[in-house]
């Protein structure tokens, strides 16, 4: 195994959204820092967006399934239970390239769900302490929304304006008026104006297949190139293998795999960015003599409490053209209508729902009809094929209800030896049942969504799907006081390894009913904050 | 070394068969054109396969159904459902990146296209007060508790 040249004071592993927040903070601060991603840069030019074939490409190369995608640098994943998909990207920018930009912040109360709730866990910090966080991440990552969302304690207040809410935003937001519902124009981590690195969004609705025009904040884009600029070091296509530990159980850094050798690179503080199913998966593979349950693994809890947000759909179709083939794709609008608690409901927590534009994406029209609850049983190929698609495209809004999902240990990332990655390491299972309270909160927002639907003017509704994969992969590596029931502390540090951190989802105790990007990236800008201030005291290897 | 796949290519037996299954999945109305006369036998099918090599398989596999093309369509979609799905797809996504097709469909050109706002399109949509409502009626989360 060759060594590296020299130690780093900071090793990230994953140079997705929150590796890369963290690398531009640490290298911002004088500290030398290395990156290794399993996967490559992605080539804007590649991105499909602006091509014809465009959704073709879409759903086979830049998909987000990686199971689908089965590139190089995706390892397999196999599903059990009520989830179908898993979604990620495995390059640099991480799953961002393919995210949707949608970004909202979590609320007071998902931070005391068992305090306010009596359910799952309260998180080791509050909404108050992660506030000036948010704040300095949506300024990295271009946040457009707007001000003063009363769904929000004061202050909140993005950096760059909303975009506009287009006419499927409009037209539900008078149909919410109506019912005297909340909503609020979406909040978007894609430039609505020219802003550092980004371009002005130009709304071409393809943010989902990545953006071909370099207006979306994917972390490759907005934030690795002042990481770089100020000597963090990025080795791409360099695959994890294991995070090694002394004989007084400190982290000495990471071996990897490139080019079909194992490399050793050093570190004194290794911090792992790998996403809620990459971590785990990393940390499983470090089992050794001293962590036989895998590194950092004393709670029993690395893997378990999988949370994904199971979320439905439903849409309606109105007689007015829309104007609806423009973006973001990203999100037009957003309700926090029925996030917060009301037990008489028969459930716990929430949903936010939010709309995003389904003109740009013609192909997808066919799975609404096609197997759409509501719709599954008509006539769709054959003669109804084009008066159906004529009479949606322009004239559909889809309403997506995200539930808040609370943590089973039955949920769970395990190490799958049979299945293997291109350099022989362990794929991954996942088990996932949802739960009762999850399937009833999507129920009752599904409901009032058709309900939303007709107030707005639609002449048809219906519920498209159910239990969807959100892409969103959390819990694994649960954040919290005690070290018998949680795998890191508040500030994203292992309870065992004292130099061992993890700053993705993996660390959240609850789900939150909202798309957790803009957490991860706060948690990541704190935890590193955290790291620097206190390196004096670090634990390191000698 | 192994030899890279051969081109898609159909032959006018098989572009005929392709032809009217298509017109199985999609024929026309609404002022829209069936699949045959949008082509999708001709070189949308060609770029179709050409962005998505795993199609052709599957259109090839369509094409060689014996029988009636309705009957055989609904065949393969109650014995081998994924491969209808995906053939499905395939004759689809033909039919719809045909710019003809997406002109009918209102789209504005063959690919997404760039549509920057204005600088003050966002304020438009809401200048008449549509906000104000939500506004009033105060805020809507719960607080941290004091511990």
């Amino acid at each position: 195994m060759s060594p590296s040249t020299d130690r780093a004071d900071v090793l990230i592993i994953g140079a997705g959204a929150s590796g890369s927040v963290a690398a531009k903070h640490f290298a911002e601060q004088g500290l030398s820092v290395v990156m290794l991603e399993q996967g490559d840069w992605v080539k804007q030019s590649d991105l499909p967006g602006d091509k014809p074939e465009y959704e073709l490409l879409a759903y086979k190369d830049w998909h987000p399934n990686p199971n689908v995608r089965r590139s190089s640098s995706d390892y397999p994943i196999t599903t059990s239970g009520t989830v179908e998909q898993i979604g990620m990207f495995n390059g640099v920018g991480g799953s961002t390239i393919l995210y949707a930009s949608c970004w909202c912040r979590a609320k007071p109360s998902d931070f005391r769900v068992r305090t306010l709730d009596g359910v799952a866990d309260d998180w080791p910090l509050s909404y108050e302490e992660l506030e000036p966080y948010y704040n300095l991440v949506e300024r990295e990552y271009s946040v457009s929304g707007h001000p003063d969302n009363p769904a929000y304690p004061k202050g909140y207040r993005p950096p760059l304006p909303a975009h506009p809410i287009n006419g499927p935003g409009r037209t539900l937001a008078e149909g919410m008026n109506k019912l005297g519902w909340h909503w609020w124009p979406g909040y978007n981590s894609i430039p609505s104006r020219k802003d550092g690195h980004l371009e002005q969004c130009v709304r071409a609705g393809v943010c989902m297949f990545g953006c071909p025009h370099g207006a979306k904040a994917s972390a490759d884009i907005a934030i690795l190139p002042d990481a770089l600029k100020h000597g963090a070091r990025l080795v791409t296509q360099a695959r994890v293998c294991e995070v090694p530990v002394d004989d007084r159980g400190r982290a000495t850094g990471a071996v990897y795999i490139k080019d079909g050798k194992r490399v050793f690179q050093s570190a004194s503080v290794v911090v792992l960015a790998a996403n809620g199913i990459g971590t785990p998966r990393l940390l499983l593979m470090s089992a050794s003599g001293r962590h036989p349950n895998g590194l950092g693994n004393s709670s029993g809890l690395v893997g378990k409490r999988y949370m994904t947000h199971p979320f439905g759909t439903s849409v309606g179709l109105y007689e007015d053209e829309l104007g609806d083939f423009s973006g973001p794709a990203g999100e037009l609008v957003e309700s926090m209508q029925f996030y917060e608690t009301d037990a008489s409901r028969g459930f716990v927590r929430g949903s936010k729902w939010h709309v995003i534009p389904a003109g740009p994406r013609p192909l997808f029209y066919i799975n609404r009809w096609a197997n759409g609850e509501g719709t599954k049983d008509e006539p769709f190929w054959g003669e109804m094929f084009a008066p159906k698609m004529k009479s949606s495209i322009n004239h559909l809004i889809e309403i997506m209800v995200m539930p808040d999902d609370l943590p089973e240990e039955t949920n769970r990332v395990t190490l799958d030896s049979e299945r293997t990655d291109s350099d022989g390491l362990p794929g991954v299972k996942v088990h996932y049942v949802s739960g009762e309270n999850t399937r009833r909160l999507v129920d009752f927002n599904l409901e009032r969504s058709l309900e939303a639907h007709k107030a707005a003017g639609a002449y048809k509704t219906w519920i498209t799907s159910r239990n969807n994969p959100s892409w969103h992969n959390m819990g694994t590596a649960k954040m919290g006081h005690d070290r018998e029931t949680s795998v890191v502390n508040g500030f994203g540090r292992s309870h065992d390894v004292p130099n061992l951190y993890v700053i993705d989802g993996s660390v959240f105790p609850t789900a939150t009913g909202v798309n957790p990007t803009a957490t991860i990236c706060a948690l990541a800008r704190r935890t590193s904050e955290y790291i620097v201030k206190n390196a004096r005291n670090q634990e390191i290897s000698a | 070394m192994t030899a890279a796949p051969a081109p898609f290519q159909l032959n006018p037996e098989q572009r005929v068969r392709l032809a009217k299954l298509a017109d199985c999945l999609i024929s026309g109305g609404a002022g829209m054109p069936s699949a045959s006369e949008a082509e999708v036998h001709g070189p949308w099918i060609e770029r179709t396969v050409a962005a998505r090599p795993d199609l052709g398989p599957v259109v090839l596999e369509a094409i060689s159904l014996a029988g009636e093309p309705a009957a055989a369509l609904e065949t393969l979609k109650t014995e081998k459902r994924m491969t209808f799905e995906f053939f499905a797809f395939a004759v689809a996504g033909a039919y719809l990146i045909n710019p003809r097709i997406r002109n009918l469909l209102g789209y504005p050109g063959p690919a997404p296209a760039k549509n920057p706002a204005f600088p003050d399109e966002a304020e438009s949509y809401l200048e008449d007060g549509l906000l104000d409502p939500v506004i009033n009626r105060g805020s809507i989360y719960r607080p941290t508790p004091r511990s």
